[in-house]
């Protein structure tokens, strides 16, 4: 069970960063919401390996294995391009796409991990 | 009139006539299918791969570029600027087409693979369209 759900949280984590770096070559690089997903990805992978060295898992390999993956999305989320100065783009009125967000909605699709 | 800047879609800034909501309609809809495809890409990579759902939601983005691809052409924007989003569109159609397409295959919840809950990530990827409100589609 433990396995499955960290498992599961790595496959939302991918996808997540998948878009996010999708977004840093758009307008959003110069986004204050793109800076707190980054925040926020890098939070929720450190508590994803605080829950891999605490779980259960007799297998070394298997632990290892999950280990990896959360080092190299670690390295990922690390590498999300940011602007050293960010400002809503909404703010800045150059992101015009009405009251939705992209990166927040894309952080979102971590809710689909039940 | 003022240019405003609008997005930046495959590496190339966008700029648009203050109040030009019909060009600004075709921008926003590429900057959402620059992320979907970006998160469909990732769930390529994923045991969605072997699915059904993923193959589902890229027959019909691919279906979705082409209705774009045919409303911009159709459309009063002017020649450079649809030049320049047309061939944008045109990657973005590659690349989906280098997606897998094949919607025979199994669910991988039905597999018992996938174990999410009663979620699915390709649904969540295309669902991101929603994010875009504005401006209403232009009438062609």
């Amino acid at each position: 069970m433990e396995i499955q759900q960290i498992e599961n949280r790595l496959r939302g984590i991918n996808i997540v960063l998948g878009a996010l770096q999708s977004a840093s070559r758009d307008i959003c690089k110069n986004c204050i919401q793109l800076e707190g997903a980054k925040i926020k990805m890098g939070k929720m992978i450190k508590k994803l390996g605080m829950d891999l060295d605490a779980a259960s898992i007799c297998c070394e390999k298997t632990k290892a294995d999950l280990q990896t993956r959360i080092d190299t999305l670690s390295k990922v989320a690390e590498e999300l391009e940011v602007a050293e100065e960010c400002t809503c783009q909404k703010t800045a009125k150059n992101c015009k796409i009405g009251e939705g967000c992209l990166i927040n909605a894309s952080v979102d699709l971590m809710k689909l991990v039940q | 009139m003022a240019r405003t800047r609008c997005g930046r879609i495959l590496g190339a800034e966008i700029y648009i006539e203050e109040g030009d909501t019909t060009t600004l309609y075709f921008i926003n809809q590429l900057r959402a299918y620059q992320l979907v495809l970006a998160a469909l890409k990732a769930l390529d990579q994923d045991i969605c791969h072997d699915g059904c759902s993923l193959p589902t939601t890229v027959n019909r983005v691919i279906k979705r570029l082409g209705k774009l691809k045919n409303d911009l052409e159709a459309s009063n924007v002017v020649a450079e600027k649809k030049e320049s989003l047309l061939s944008k569109i045109d990657s973005f159609l590659a690349d989906a087409n280098r997606l897998p397409q094949d919607t025979s295959q199994t669910c991988r919840k039905a597999a018992g693979e996938c174990l999410i809950g009663s979620g699915c990530f390709a649904t969540g990827a295309l669902n991101l369209f929603k994010e875009i409100t504005v401006p209403e589609a232009p009438k062609i």
